[in-house]
C-alpha cells in the first residue's frame, strides 16, 4: 500500500478552517477576558459589600453609646437631687423631704420627656391591647363594659414605640 | 432581587430571619421584638390580633385566644394529647367532619393551619416591612 504524498497546496477546507480557527482562538481570549474583569469586579463587590456590613455594625454601637450617653447626661441631675436628699433626710422635716421628692420626680419626668418618653394613663379609655394589657377584668355597673376601670401601672411609649404597656383592670358588664 | 426569608413557627413563640449576604439575620417585629408570641385572637368587633398585642388581651377574652395551636395540627380529635389540651385550655376544641381536631371560635369552626397561618403571615408582613 503506497502513501499518499502531502499535498503542498492547502485544500480550500482547510484555508476555511484555519480561518474559523483562528477567529474561535480570539473570541476565547476575549470571552476569558471579559470573564476576568467579571470576576474581578465580582470580588470588588464583595469585598465592598463586607466593608459597609462592617461599618453598619460600627456605626450601631457608637449609635448606641451615644444615644446612652445622652441618656446618662439627663438622668446625673435626677441622681444629683437624690443624694442631696438623702444627705438633709437626717435634719430636713418630712414635709420639706416631700417637696424635694416631687421636685426630683418632676426632674425625672422631664428628662424622660426630653428622650421621647411619653407615659401612657388609659383610665377611662376603651381597652386597647395594643398599648394596654390586662392584668384583670372586674365588674362594674358604672363604667363602659371593655374600658379601663383601674390603672394597675402606667406604661411607656419610645418615640412612638412601646416601651411597656399599662397594666389596667378592664370593666366587665355586671352580672 | 428574591430574598430568601425563614421562619420558626413555634408552638409558643415564632421567630422571622432573613438571608443577607450569605448570613442570617433575625427581624425585628413592629413592636421592635425578635420573637412574637404564636397566639391569635378574635375580638368582639372581627379584628384579628396575632402576637404579643393578642397575649396582652387575653385575660379579657379568653374563649377567643388562641395559644398553642401547633399542638393540634395533624392530630386527631380522639388523640390522647388533644383530649389533655382540651382539659387545660379556656378556648374551643371541637371535632371536625373528619375526625380531626379542630377549634371553634365564635360559631365557626377552624382548622389549626388556619390559625398558624395567621402567625405566618404577621412573620412575612415583619420581614417584608
Amino acid at each position: 500500500m503506497t502513501t499518499t504524498p502531502e499535498p503542498t497546496t492547502v485544500l480550500p477546507e482547510t484555508a476555511a478552517q484555519l480561518v474559523e480557527l483562528e477567529r474561535l482562538t480570539q473570541a476565547l481570549a476575549e470571552s476569558e477576558e471579559r470573564a476576568r474583569s467579571h470576576w474581578d469586579q465580582y470580588l470588588r463587590a464583595v469585598a465592598d459589600l463586607e466593608n459597609v456590613r462592617r461599618r453598619a455594625a460600627r456605626d450601631v454601637e457608637a449609635a448606641n453609646r451615644y444615644g446612652l450617653e445622652r441618656f446618662v447626661d439627663e438622668l446625673l441631675p435626677v441622681r444629683d437631687s437624690l443624694e442631696l436628699a438623702v444627705q438633709n433626710a437626717g435634719t430636713a422635716d418630712a414635709r420639706s423631704l416631700a417637696q424635694g421628692q416631687e421636685a426630683t420626680l418632676q426632674l425625672l419626668s422631664k428628662a424622660l420627656e426630653k428622650l421621647g418618653v411619653t407615659v401612657i394613663d388609659p383610665l377611662g379609655e376603651p381597652f386597647d391591647p395594643a398599648r394596654h394589657e390586662a392584668m384583670m377584668m372586674q365588674a362594674s355597673a358604672t363604667a363602659e363594659p371593655n374600658s379601663v376601670l383601674q390603672v394597675v401601672q402606667p406604661g411607656y411609649e419610645l418615640n412612638g414605640r412601646l416601651l411597656r404597656p399599662a397594666r389596667v383592670i378592664v370593666a366587665r358588664a355586671p352580672g | 432581587m428574591a430574598k430568601v426569608i425563614g421562619i420558626d413557627l413555634g408552638t409558643t413563640n415564632s421567630c422571622v430571619a432573613i438571608m443577607e449576604g450569605g448570613k442570617p439575620r433575625v427581624i425585628e417585629n413592629s413592636e421592635g421584638d425578635r420573637t412574637t408570641p404564636s397566639i391569635v385572637a378574635f375580638t368582639k368587633d372581627n379584628e384579628v390580633i396575632v402576637g404579643q398585642p393578642a397575649k396582652r388581651q387575653a385575660v379579657t377574652n379568653p374563649q377567643n385566644t388562641l395559644f398553642a395551636i401547633k399542638r393540634l395540627i395533624g392530630r386527631k380529635f380522639d388523640d390522647e394529647v388533644v383530649q389533655r389540651d382540651i382539659k387545660m385550655v379556656p378556648y374551643k376544641i371541637v371535632r371536625a367532619d373528619n375526625g380531626d381536631a379542630w377549634v371553634e371560635v365564635q360559631g365557626k369552626k377552624m382548622a389549626p393551619p388556619e390559625i398558624s397561618a395567621r402567625v405566618l403571615m404577621k412573620m412575612k408582613k415583619t420581614a417584608e416591612d
